[in-house]
């Protein structure tokens, strides 16, 4: 895997939390696919973890940090996040927006939790955590690579 | 033993030599420090119902409420407001626009602009407002002029991060919410560096734009901000049986250690990170743990299903098993230690909101990662909530101990 094409595209992904329109990215793309936008970040890539069947790069801005899940094959299968603010989920989530905000628009709000799990036919987006450590992840189950477990992507 | 008057007393004469050295909280009106208002209530006690007299009517359950008064700073008009959600698990008061019309705050000004902050929730959910100068009360403490939010939707232009903000009570469940958990204002350092912060903005017109914020003109721990209980809370609620009931009474105590009524008797302390998390060890799983009376259950992940299966749709966001479970997690301080067994209990949840009763000590669900202690671990307890920067007889804060 190229790594820092997909250097360049978790740093894209930052995008979320500093320019929120950015509409290209992320969720079941490759990182080829972003590698345009490059310049607009005033985020900072900090590391990248070889795991089995997968890496994993951290970026992070002063505020948040994003951990990006890409295949050995260089697609991005998960995303997961922790910090101040929930990071822009439409640029994180991409082509899947629109059908996660369908699944999102049809669950009834439940008072009282702190924790969120909205499901659609192929994007499952899950938030949790307090002020000041909000927490989440996106993955798309067909995509995570065999032998993953869910517990490893957060 | 001493009897309750002559506690009361003793209390009255130590707040009469304490308020000579102290003036006033903040608020501009030199106020005694421990008023003991009738004889037995003092003032560092404050009313918690849960689905009790304090919360709106049809609250969903498990949901604690208490009363805060609000005042303009010159405490010229006052206004009470219930259905306040007490809520360790975030900090800050903040309060709808409707809930407190006849005061004329002032605003809190960020360079040119007025600050304004948008804060998310891990639900999803986002409230949105104006950051504005309160004199506050709790229980009968001295009121003390800090930075508040005032909810409201329709001021200037809802930023990114807040653009599903509630637009009411009867969205968010709640007329405002009481943060008073481990940390002493609502973002801390990651707001004075960064504008880019998603929180907090300057508003110019109806325009809003990310700004860097002082931690004093951020929203602040109400708790954090009193004239002498100002090292943490105590919360208090009595058990529950285990079929639940319609309503209950509990109360929070403000300091600790600082009176007669809020000195511990050697609970477990369990330090925190600077995000107020400790570690919890369920089914061998080590996660974030976290005490939240803001939570209206049990959050966990990694329960066996063939012991905790989940509820039927459209409730599969509960557990519910056949048999009551007896369960066991382990909580560890942040840092490592001390390590402590704890004990819990959860129940079929259908069944139990099928009575009439609201409070249950044994509703639990699933979470993706972290446990979330909610209003359940409360019940049958004293849980003491250390603030940051400061110190008690049980160390220095932040940190949780029971």
């Amino acid at each position: 895997m190229n790594l820092r094409r997909v250097t360049i595209y978790l740093s894209l992904g930052l995008v979320t939390l500093v320019a929120p329109r950015w509409s290209e990215a992320t969720l079941g793309e490759p990182a080829e696919s972003i590698a345009r936008d490059g310049e607009a970040l005033s985020a900072v890539a900090r590391s990248s973890t070889s795991r089995t069947g997968y890496t994993i790069a951290e970026i992070s801005s002063a505020t948040t940090c994003i951990r990006e899940y890409v295949t050995t094959s260089g697609t991005v299968f998960a995303v997961a996040w922790n910090g101040l603010a929930h990071p822009d989920l439409s640029v994180l989530l991409g082509s899947y927006n629109q059908e996660y905000r369908d699944a999102l628009g049809r669950q009834p709000r439940r008072l009282g939790r702190r924790q969120t799990q909205v499901k659609s036919d192929r994007v499952v987006v899950e938030t949790w955590g307090h002020m000041r450590n909000l927490q989440g992840r996106a993955y798309l189950p067909e995509l995570v690579p065999e032998g993953v477990s869910l517990y490893d992507i957060h | 033993m001493i009897s309750i008057k002559l506690l009361a007393s003793m209390l009255l004469f130590s707040a009469i030599v304490l308020a000579a050295g102290c003036g006033g909280g903040g608020g501009g009106n030199p106020a005694p420090i421990d008023v003991v208002t009738d004889g037995s209530t003092p003032a560092n006690v404050m009313a918690v119902t849960v689905n009790g007299s304090l919360c709106s009517a049809s609250s969903y359950l498990n949901k604690p409420c208490v009363s805060v008064t609000i005042c303009n700073p010159d405490l010229s008009v006052c206004q009470t407001v219930d259905d306040i959600l007490l809520d360790t698990g975030s900090y800050g008061l903040r309060i709808f626009q409707q809930a407190i019309p006849s005061l004329a705050l002032p605003q809190v000004a960020n360079g040119t602009g007025s600050l304004t902050g948008c804060v998310q929730f891990a639900d999803g959910s986002s409230l949105w407002g104006p950051i504005k100068r309160a004199a506050v009360k709790l229980g009968t403490e001295p009121a003390v002029t800090m930075p508040i939010q005032v909810i409201d939707a329709t001021f200037g232009t809802l930023p990114l991060p807040c653009a599903n903000a509630d637009p009411s009570p009867v969205s968010s469940g709640f007329s405002g919410i009481l943060g008073v958990g481990v940390l002493a204002e609502d973002c801390g350092p990651g707001c004075v560096f960064s504008s880019a912060n998603g929180i907090y903005y300057s508003c110019i017109g109806t325009s809003c734009t990310g700004t860097t914020v002082a931690l004093a003109d951020q929203v602040q721990n109400p708790v954090a901000r009193l004239p002498v209980d100002n090292n943490g809370l105590l919360v208090r609620f009595p058990e529950v049986p285990v079929s639940g009931v319609p309503s209950l009474d509990g109360s929070v105590i403000f300091g600790i250690g600082t009176r007669t009524n809020n000195t511990p008797v050697a609970p477990t302390v369990f330090p925190t990170d600077q995000n107020g998390d400790f570690r919890t060890i369920f089914n061998g799983i080590n996660t974030v743990g976290f005490l939240d009376t803001g939570s209206n259950g049990l959050f966990f992940p990694n329960a066996d299903p063939t012991v905790l299966p989940v509820c039927e749709a459209p409730n599969a966001d509960w557990y519910c098993p056949p048999l009551a479970r007896a369960l066991l997690a382990t909580s560890v301080g942040a840092n490592g230690s001390p390590s402590q067994n704890v004990s819990f209990s959860v129940s079929n949840f259908l069944t139990l909101v099928a009575s009439p009763n609201n409070v249950f000590s044994n509703v639990a669900g699933p979470s993706t990662f972290g446990f979330d202690w909610g209003l359940p671990f409360f019940m049958g307890r004293d849980v003491f909530f250390g603030i940051e920067g400061t110190t008690s007889p049980l160390g220095a804060g932040p940190y949780v101990a029971y």
